[in-house]
C-alpha cells in the first residue's frame, strides 16, 4: 500500500512538471514578449531590454525554466504588475472560500447521491427511480448559469427567503460570518454534480447488485440492509470514486461560473477577471494552481481507490 | 422423515416476452444424509429448482404453486423473514462459478465469519475462531493465513472451497450443489467432489447435486433425476438409471456422449433439434419433438410412473420393451482413412518456446518476470490427421494453438507449415498463409461480432482474402451454411438469433471459409450442452473427411480428444509430457500425469466411479512463472523422487510414435534415450 501511494505521487509529479513546462512556453508565445504585454505597447526598446534584464527574460529558455520551477517549488507563482500584488497574495486570499464552495458541493454531492443512486438501484423500474432519474437528467442537462438564475429569481426574488449575492467581505472568516449567502452558491454547485454522481451511482450499484457475491450474501440468510452496507456499498463507490477524481476540474470550472454569477469572491472570479483584463501572470499562476488541484484530486481518487479494492493495492 | 419434500412445485419467472415456465410440476424427496443428483440440460429448471427452495429466486421469479417441506416448515410459504433463518443456516448453498461468487472486497475470513454471526450469535473473536475452523475442514492449506486474504489472491479450486466453506459453516442439514465443479479444471473438480463426499458423511447432511454431467452424477448419487423442459422425466436409483435406463430422453443423453472405452469409428448418437421453449412449452410431452419413438400418444402428457414403484418414468414408449435407441451409422473407410493421416508432415513444432514477460507499474514499465507458456514442445502433424493436445488450464494448449495459426510468434524454435517457417514471413507472405490456417474459438457468444449480420460474419475472410466477385462470395457463403447444417435463409439474421449450437456451426463455417488445411479447434465443444456437443462433433469429423482438413483439437476434456484425434499431445505446465497414438496414451500411459489426468475424468458409469478412491491428482498447478525445477509435475507426482527436482527428464519412446518424459514412467521405454531427431 504504501509503495503504490509512493509510486502515484511519483506519477502526480511527474504531471505536474508536464504542466509547468506546457504553462512555460504559452508564456513565451505571448504576442510580442513578455516584457511588452506587462510594461505596455508603447514602451521602448531600451526599457524592454533593461526590463528583460531586470527579470532574468535575456537568459536561455532552459534556465528561464528552471528558475521559473525554482519559484514555484518556493511557493512563487509570480507578480500581477496590473494589480500591483503578488500572485500568491491573491491565491492565499481567495483559495480558502473556493475551498468552502467547492468542497461543501462535493461533499454533499455525495452525501445526497450515493443513497439516492443505491435506494435508485433497489427500486429500478419503480416510482421513485423514475421521478429521481428526471431529476437528475434535468439538473444535468441544465447549464449551471441558469440553475443559479432560477434558483435566485425563485428564492431571492420571488420567496425572498435568501440574498441573491454570495457574502461580499473577501476574507474566510467574512465569507463564514454570513451563511445564508453561501446557500444559493452552495446549492446550485451541489445540485448539478450530485445528478452527475447519483447517475454513476445508480448504474454501478445496479451493475453490483447483479453480482453472483450478492446472491451468495443472499444465500447466507442477511438481511437487506447488512447486504446493502457490507457488500454493495463498497464494491459499487470503486467506479464513483474514480469518477470524483476526474470530475474535479470539471467541478472547478462550474464553480467559476457560479462564482460570476453570485458575485463569490474566489479565485474562479479573480481568474475570470484576470483574463478579461489580460493579467497574464494572474492567469498563468491560477492555472498553475488548478492543475496541482486537479492532479492532487486524482491521487486522492487513485488512493481512495486502493482502499476500496484489494486487488488494486496488491498489485 | 425426510430432510425435504417438494410437492407439485411449479415456478414461474415474468419477463417482458411472456411468463417461463421453468418448473412446471415437480415432486421429490430427499432422505437424511442421501445425496439426490438432479441432471439435465441448461435450460430444464434444474437451477430453478435449487433456487426455490433456498427463496433466491431471480427478478420477476416467484413460487406459483406447490409445497416445499423441509421438516416442518412449508419454504414456498415462509417469506423472505423466515427464509433467512434458514438460508446458510439449516440449508447451505454452493454456485458454479467461484470466480464471481466470492465478494472481491473482503476477506476470506470475514466472509465466513458473518454467516456465523448472523446465525449463531457468536462474537467477532469466535465467528474467526469458527472460519478458520471450516477453512481446515475444507482442505485449505494454511487456514490461519487465509483468514486475513482476498479472494483474488486464491485459485478457483481453492476459492469453491471457500464457497463450501461459507455453505457449511453452520453445519446445514441440507447442502444444495448447483454445478459446483463445472468452472474448475478436471484434477480439482476431482478434489472438490472428493472432498463434498467426505463432508456428506462427516456432517451427515444431505445433498441436492445439480449438474449437467452424468459422469459426476455416477460417482456421487444415491439417487438420479432426470429432468426435461421444467418436468422430472425419469428417476431412479443410481445404479437402476444407468444400468435399466427407461427414459428415450436420458437414453439419448447417455448416447450423446463419447465413451473411453468405445471405438471411435461410429457416430456419436445425437438428439436432432433443441429444448422447447418453455415461455410456450409444448402440449403433451415435451420431449416428443425430438424423439425417436415419439407417436400420436405422445400429444396426451404422459405421468410420472411405470410398473416399478422405485423407478418411475413419464414416457408411453418407454426404452427396454423392444425398443433401444438406433445405433447411429459407422463412419464409412474413405472417412476413417481421412482421420488418420496420410503420412505426410504438413505441420511441424521445432523447439518452440513462448515466454511473456510480466510488467508491473504504470508509467515506467519494469519487468518482474516471463511467464514461460510454452517451452521446448517438438511436435509434426501429418496431412489430414488429428492431434489432440489437453491439459489443465494453464498449461500452454492454447498458447501452441495461436502460434500453429501465427497469432502468435514462439520466442524461439519455429513453426514450419509445409515447410516454410511462419515467423519468417513477411507480411504479404503471411497473409497468404493465412487462409489456409484457420481458428474455430470456445465461446460461441463472444467470438462472432453481435452487429455483423451472418452473411458479412462469413463473408469477411472471403473479402479479406479477396476470393471471386459478390456474387460468387453470397453463394459460397450460403453452400457454407448447408454444410454445417443451416439454412441458406440464416445469412439475414444475427448471432443472437442463433442457439449456442448454432452459433457453434457458424464458427466452424468461417474457419472453413477459406477452405483451409489446419483447423484449430480450441474448446470447441466446451460450452455446449451434451446433446449439442455430439451433434458438433459428429460434423466436425464429417467435415475432416469430405476437406481433408488437418485438426488440432484443444481441450480439457478427454473423452472429446480421444473420439476426434489420433495423436495426442499431453501436456503440463508448457512442457509436452506425454504424445502417441490415442490408444498409447489411453491404453498405455506412460507419463504418471496422463494416468492421474485419466482417472479423474467423471464416466458416466456408476460401476466405474464408484471404485474410484482419493483425488488422482493432488494439489494445484504451480506458477508458471516460476516453475518446479527438474520435472515440472514433481510438485503433485505421487512417484516423484530426489533424480526428479535435479534433473529434467527427456523425451524417451515407449514404442512407435509413442514418447513420454518422466524418470519413473509407468511402462518399460524401449530405447534409453531418444536422439536430436524430431520425434513423429
Amino acid at each position: 500500500m504504501i509503495s503504490y501511494i509512493i509510486r502515484r505521487v511519483g506519477q502526480a509529479i511527474i504531471v505536474l512538471v508536464g504542466v509547468t513546462i506546457i504553462v512555460f512556453i504559452l508564456q513565451h508565445l505571448l504576442p510580442g514578449s513578455i516584457a511588452r504585454a506587462i510594461i505596455g505597447p508603447r514602451a521602448s526598446a531600451l526599457q524592454i531590454a533593461a526590463f528583460n534584464r531586470q527579470y532574468g527574460l535575456d537568459r536561455s529558455l532552459p534556465i528561464q525554466y528552471l528558475s521559473f520551477l525554482n519559484q514555484l517549488i518556493h511557493g512563487n507563482l509570480g507578480y500581477s504588475f496590473k494589480q500591483n500584488m503578488s500572485v500568491d497574495a491573491i491565491v492565499a486570499h481567495d483559495l480558502p472560500n473556493d475551498l468552502l464552495l467547492v468542497g461543501a458541493s462535493l461533499v454533499l454531492a455525495l452525501v445526497i447521491a450515493i443513497p439516492v443512486g443505491i435506494i435508485q438501484a433497489v427500486k429500478r423500474n419503480g416510482m421513485v427511480d423514475y421521478v429521481a432519474t428526471g431529476i437528475s437528467f434535468v439538473l444535468y442537462s441544465m447549464p449551471s448559469y441558469l440553475l443559479g438564475l432560477l434558483l435566485i429569481a425563485f428564492f431571492a426574488v420571488d420567496l425572498r427567503y435568501l440574498p441573491a449575492e454570495a457574502p461580499q467581505q473577501p476574507t474566510i472568516t467574512g465569507v463564514l460570518s454570513d451563511p445564508a449567502g453561501l446557500v444559493l452558491p452552495i446549492a446550485t454547485l451541489t445540485l448539478i454534480t450530485c445528478a452527475l454522481f447519483s447517475r454513476y451511482m445508480r448504474s454501478s450499484a445496479i451493475d453490483s447488485l447483479a453480482q453472483d457475491y450478492i446472491r451468495t450474501a443472499r444465500a447466507k440468510g442477511l438481511g437487506q440492509v447488512a447486504i446493502l452496507f457490507r457488500h454493495l456499498l463498497r464494491n459499487s463507490l470503486i467506479p464513483v470514486v474514480t469518477l470524483v477524481g476526474i470530475s474535479l476540474p470539471g467541478i472547478l470550472t462550474f464553480g467559476l461560473i457560479v462564482e460570476q454569477l453570485f458575485n463569490f469572491p474566489g479565485i474562479g472570479l479573480a481568474y475570470f477577471n484576470a483574463a478579461v483584463d489580460g493579467d497574464y501572470p494572474v492567469v498563468f499562476g491560477v492555472t498553475v494552481l488548478v492543475a496541482l488541484v486537479t492532479v492532487l484530486g486524482n491521487l486522492f481518487a487513485d488512493v481512495a481507490y486502493a482502499i476500496l479494492d484489494p486487488r488494486v493495492r496488491y498489485d | 422423515m425426510s430432510v425435504l419434500e417438494i410437492d407439485s412445485l411449479r415456478t414461474f419467472i415474468k419477463q417482458r416476452s411472456g411468463v417461463v415456465r421453468a418448473v412446471d410440476g415437480v415432486s421429490f424427496t430427499i432422505e437424511p444424509g442421501e445425496t439426490v443428483g438432479l441432471v439435465g440440460e441448461s435450460g430444464c429448471g434444474k437451477t430453478m429448482t435449487g433456487l426455490s427452495v433456498m427463496g433466491l429466486l431471480p427478478n420477476g421469479g416467484y413460487i406459483a404453486d406447490g409445497a416445499i417441506r423441509f421438516g416442518a416448515t412449508d419454504l414456498a410459504a415462509l417469506g423472505e423473514r423466515g427464509m433467512r433463518r434458514i438460508r446458510g443456516n439449516e440449508i447451505g448453498i454452493v454456485f458454479q462459478d467461484p470466480m464471481t461468487s466470492l465478494n472481491p472486497t473482503m476477506t476470506i475470513g470475514d466472509q465466513i465469519a458473518e454467516v456465523v454471526r448472523k446465525h449463531r450469535r457468536a462474537s467477532a473473536q469466535a465467528a474467526m475462531a469458527r472460519a478458520e475452523e471450516v477453512l481446515a475442514l475444507v482442505g485449505m492449506p494454511r487456514p490461519a493465513e487465509r483468514l486475513s486474504q482476498y479472494p483474488h489472491q486464491l485459485s478457483g479450486g481453492l476459492r469453491q472451497r471457500v464457497m463450501i466453506g461459507i455453505a457449511l459453516a453452520c453445519e446445514p442439514k441440507l447442502l444444495i450443489a448447483d454445478e459446483p465443479t463445472t468452472a474448475l479444471d478436471v484434477t480439482i473438480q476431482d478434489q472438490i467432489l472428493v472432498l463434498l463426499d467426505s463432508l456428506k458423511e462427516r456432517l451427515g447432511m444431505a445433498v441436492l447435486l445439480i449438474t449437467h454431467d452424468l459422469g459426476v452424477i455416477a460417482g456421487r448419487a444415491d439417487r438420479v433425476l432426470v429432468m426435461y423442459a421444467g418436468k422430472i422425466v425419469e428417476k431412479a436409483a443410481t445404479g437402476e438409471l444407468f444400468r435399466r435406463t427407461r427414459h428415450p430422453y436420458t437414453a439419448a443423453l447417455l448416447a450423446s456422449i463419447p465413451k473411453l472405452g468405445e471405438p471411435t469409428s461410429r457416430q456419436l448418437y445425437s438428439i436432432p433439434g433443441l429444448p422447447p421453449d418453455l415461455s410456450h412449452p409444448p402440449e403433451g410431452c415435451r420431449f416428443a419433438e425430438r424423439c425417436s419413438f415419439a407417436t400420436e400418444d405422445c400429444r396426451v402428457e404422459p405421468v410420472l410412473g411405470g410398473p416399478d414403484p422405485s423407478h418411475p418414468y413419464a414416457c408411453f414408449h418407454p426404452i427396454g420393451h423392444g425398443s433401444t435407441l438406433t445405433q447411429p451409422e459407422a463412419i464409412d473407410g474413405h472417412q476413417q482413412a481421412a482421420n488418420q493421416g496420410s503420412g505426410s508432415d504438413l505441420l511441424v513444432l521445432d523447439h518452440v518456446v513462448k515466454e511473456f514477460p510480466v510488467t508491473s507499474g504504470g508509467l515506467l514499465q519494469r519487468s518482474v518476470g516471463t511467464v514461460k507458456a510454452v517451452s521446448d514442445v517438438t511436435l509434426t502433424i501429418p496431412r489430414g490427421g488429428t492431434l489432440g493436445l489437453v491439459g489443465e488450464s494453464g498449461c500452454g494448449k492454447t498458447t501452441i494453438g495461436r502460434m500453429i495459426v501465427a497469432l502468435e510468434r514462439p520466442t524461439s524454435g519455429r513453426v514450419i507449415f509445409e515447410g516454410q517457417d511462419l515467423s519468417a514471413l513477411t507480411g504479404t507472405e503471411l497473409r497468404r498463409v493465412r487462409k489456409d490456417l484457420q481458428i474455430m474459438f470456445q465461446d460461441p457468444y463472444a467470438s462472432l461480432d453481435p452487429r455483423m449480420r451472418v452473411s458479412s460474419i462469413l463473408r469477411e475472410p472471403l473479402q479479406i482474402q479477396g476470393a471471386g466477385g459478390r456474387a460468387e462470395q453470397r453463394e459460397h457463403v450460403a453452400s457454407l451454411l448447408g454444410e454445417v447444417g443451416l439454412n441458406p435463409r440464416a445469412m439475414e439474421l444475427y448471432p443472437h438469433e442463433f442457439s449456442g449450437g448454432q452459433r457453434q456451426r457458424l464458427g466452424l463455417a468461417r474457419a472453413l471459409a477459406l477452405s483451409p488445411k489446419v483447423i484449430v479447434a480450441d474448446e470447441p465443444v466446451s460450452a455446449l450442452d451434451v446433446s449439442i456437443r455430439s451433434q458438433i462433433l459428429n460434423l466436425m469429423r464429417r467435415l475432416q473427411a469430405t476437406h481433408g482438413l488437418t485438426y488440432i483439437v484443444i481441450s480439457h476434456d478427454l473423452s472429446v480428444i480421444r473420439y476426434l484425434a489420433d495423436r495426442i499431445g499431453v501436456m503440463y505446465l508448457g512442457k509436452l509430457v506425454e504424445v502417441g497414438s490415442s490408444s498409447d496414451v489411453y491404453d498405455r500411459p506412460a507419463h504418471p500425469y496422463t494416468l492421474g489426468l485419466l482417472s479423474t475424468i467423471p464416466v458416466p458409469d456408476p460401476d466405474v466411479e464408484r471404485a474410484k478412491q482419493a483425488a488422482a491428482v493432488a494439489g494445484e498447478l504451480p506458477s508458471a512463472m516460476h516453475p518446479p525445477s527438474g520435472c515440472r509435475f514433481r510438485t503433485r507426482c505421487p512417484m516423484a523422487r530426489e533424480q526428479c527436482a535435479a534433473e529434467e527428464p527427456a523425451l524417451r519412446s515407449f514404442g512407435a510414435d509413442h514418447l513420454a518424459a518422466c524418470h519413473f514412467p509407468l511402462q518399460t521405454p524401449v530405447s534409453p534415450l531418444l536422439g536430436a531427431g524430431v520425434p513423429r
